[in-house]
């Protein structure tokens, strides 16, 4: 039962914390670049903002165009109940493994490019092209990349491989670990829309993926997209933290271990954010014909883990 | 305990160096060939510190300051210098293009696995898990040459192949004896001299780098 409750109470702290960890980004981003910046809580109030807006929807838009938003909300919503971010070993474990979590959040990005094409706009259906394009390379690296851990902890649950490099700390040095971390990284980028692939600081760029499906909503729509976008985000990074540097994840179910937990999850995903802001401000954006071959990397290098963690073991 | 640590390192520090290897595979501009061979270069200077310092054997500290003098400084300065005298070319068109080739890589480490097996499955080295990497940055190196088009990633390429051999040699064996490596050293620095005289040569009479134009002696 208690499980149950940190379940849910994890799944609540990610949507909390899912605005502010994109603020921060920007945040430090804007500081890097010599800017003094929005305050990294100024997403709330956006998010507040469009719940407040009036909806205007196409003529041309059919169910799936008012469908999505929810369905998006949802499948992200419904993905942090099934990864480890406080806690690892925990009961909706034995609901879905890495498979469940990869596909839901490819449910996710299915019917956002659905939503793209719905309403007949170019910017959409160009939107929805390009997203597909990448997510069909992208996919198949998240779960080799994941797979080389399953290989070491001999489990495809994400909890269990949690617990197992918990217990024995040398592991997380291992080619299988290490080449699997920059794999998921490059992936991280990719998927969330991050710069070396997407932009995601600019609505009117010829080149913009993820923008460009969702232009046509507005209001409480864009709203639940805009929070889901940023729930992503906070998933792949706790994925990126918990799964390759698990320190920190309570293994009992005490207050204390829990509190620690929590403060060690924080701070790893400011860590991260922060990685990520000094990342964008080196690096400019890749043209489109190149992102295949970046993510062609990061497939071969989620190849080598799975090879070296199934012949090493 | 140590001889667990000593493996995890080795075979980290050969992912590594393969890493930089496939590195290579990604970008076009020969300035990147070189950063990536330098890095490299650097990590396999590390690991013969850290073999050195878990086998027992002081003379691989002396081969770490020489492989760190002629690989991280003296070689890059050179093709620094030699990019600056033909102008700066960039790999634009490789025989292979570039997402092939990094699957090919890919491809290849796997190969390099499965012809190290028999070797792994009877050594009983601590360093035994990084030969199939050591092996693979191999194949790699020998891609790099095969199928990129100017003469002076070539070169890189031919580099990036001598550091997987000797990361091979000092894994295998923990480094040959010092004079040997020496030679090694000595046959290297002349080869690459050699090549350097080839690439003035071939962009003194093609006004280019690209090897294709050789075929044009034949005629």
């Amino acid at each position: 039962m208690k499980g149950y409750l940190l379940e849910i109470g994890q799944a609540l702290m990610a949507l909390a914390l899912a605005p502010v960890l994109v603020g921060f980004v920007r945040w430090w981003k804007a500081r890097l670049q010599g800017r003094r910046g929005a305050p990294p809580w100024l997403v709330y109030y956006d998010l507040r903002k469009l719940f407040g807006k009036e909806v205007v929807i196409s003529k041309n838009a059919s169910w799936i165009f008012r469908f999505t938003p929810y369905l998006v909300f949802s499948s992200t919503l419904a993905v942090t109940l099934l990864i480890p971010l406080v806690a690892a070993p925990l009961p909706f474990d034995a609901l879905g493994d890495l498979l469940l979590v990869v596909y839901l959040l490819l449910l996710g990005t299915f019917f956002l490019a659905l939503a793209g094409l719905d309403p007949g706009t170019a910017f959409g259906g160009m939107g929805a092209s390009r997203e597909m394009t990448i997510a069909a390379i992208a996919e198949p690296t998240i779960a080799l990349s994941i797979f080389g851990l399953a290989l070491g902890a001999g489990s495809t649950n994400l909890g269990r491989i949690v617990a197992q490099t918990l217990a024995h700390p040398a592991a997380a040095i291992s080619p299988g670990h290490l080449l699997g971390f920059a794999a998921l990284f490059i992936v991280m980028l990719a998927e969330t829309g991050r710069l070396p692939v997407d932009n995601p600081s600019t609505h009117l760029e010829l080149t913009m993926i993820h923008e460009a499906m969702t232009l046509e909503y507005s209001g409480r729509y864009l709203a639940l997209i805009e929070w889901a976008a940023a729930l992503r985000l906070l998933i792949f990074f706790s994925l990126l933290v918990n799964m390759f540097a698990p320190w920190g994840v309570a293994t009992t179910l005490t207050p204390v271990a829990l509190g620690v937990a929590a403060i060690a999850l924080i701070a790893k995903l400011a860590a991260l954010g922060l990685v990520i802001a000094l990342l964008e401000t080196r690096i400019s954006k890749l043209r489109l014909f190149r992102v295949p071959e970046l993510l062609a990397v990061s497939f071969v290098l989620a190849l080598l883990a799975v090879t070296s963690s199934f012949l090493l073991r | 305990m140590n001889t667990d640590l000593f493996a995890q390192l080795s075979a980290l520090g050969s992912s590594l160096a393969l890493l930089a290897g496939i590195a290579l595979l990604w970008r076009r501009s020969l300035d990147s060939y070189v950063q990536a061979f330098k890095w490299q270069s650097l990590v396999l200077a590390a690991m013969f510190l850290m073999v050195g310092y878990f086998g027992r054997d002081p003379e691989l500290y002396a081969m770490a300051v020489f492989f760190f003098l002629l690989k991280v400084i003296v070689i890059p300065r050179y093709l620094r210098r030699l990019q600056q005298r033909v102008g700066a070319e960039r790999e634009s068109q490789p025989y292979v293009n570039i997402a092939t080739s990094l699957i090919i890589s890919g491809l290849l480490v796997l190969l390099a696995y499965a012809v190290t097996r028999p070797l792994v499955a009877v050594s009983r080295l601590p360093t035994r898990g990084a030969l199939p990497l050591a092996m693979g940055l191999i194949f790699v190196g020998l891609f790099v040459v095969v199928t990129r088009r100017k003469a002076l990633t070539q070169v890189v390429g031919f580099l990036v192949l001598e550091n997987g051999i000797a990361l091979l040699a000092m894994l295998g064996t923990y480094g040959i004896p010092l004079i040997i490596e020496l030679g090694v050293f000595l046959d290297v620095l002349m080869a690459f001299l050699a090549m350097q005289v080839f690439v003035y040569h071939i962009h003194g009479t093609f006004e280019s780098m690209d090897v294709e134009q050789l075929n044009r002696l034949k005629h």
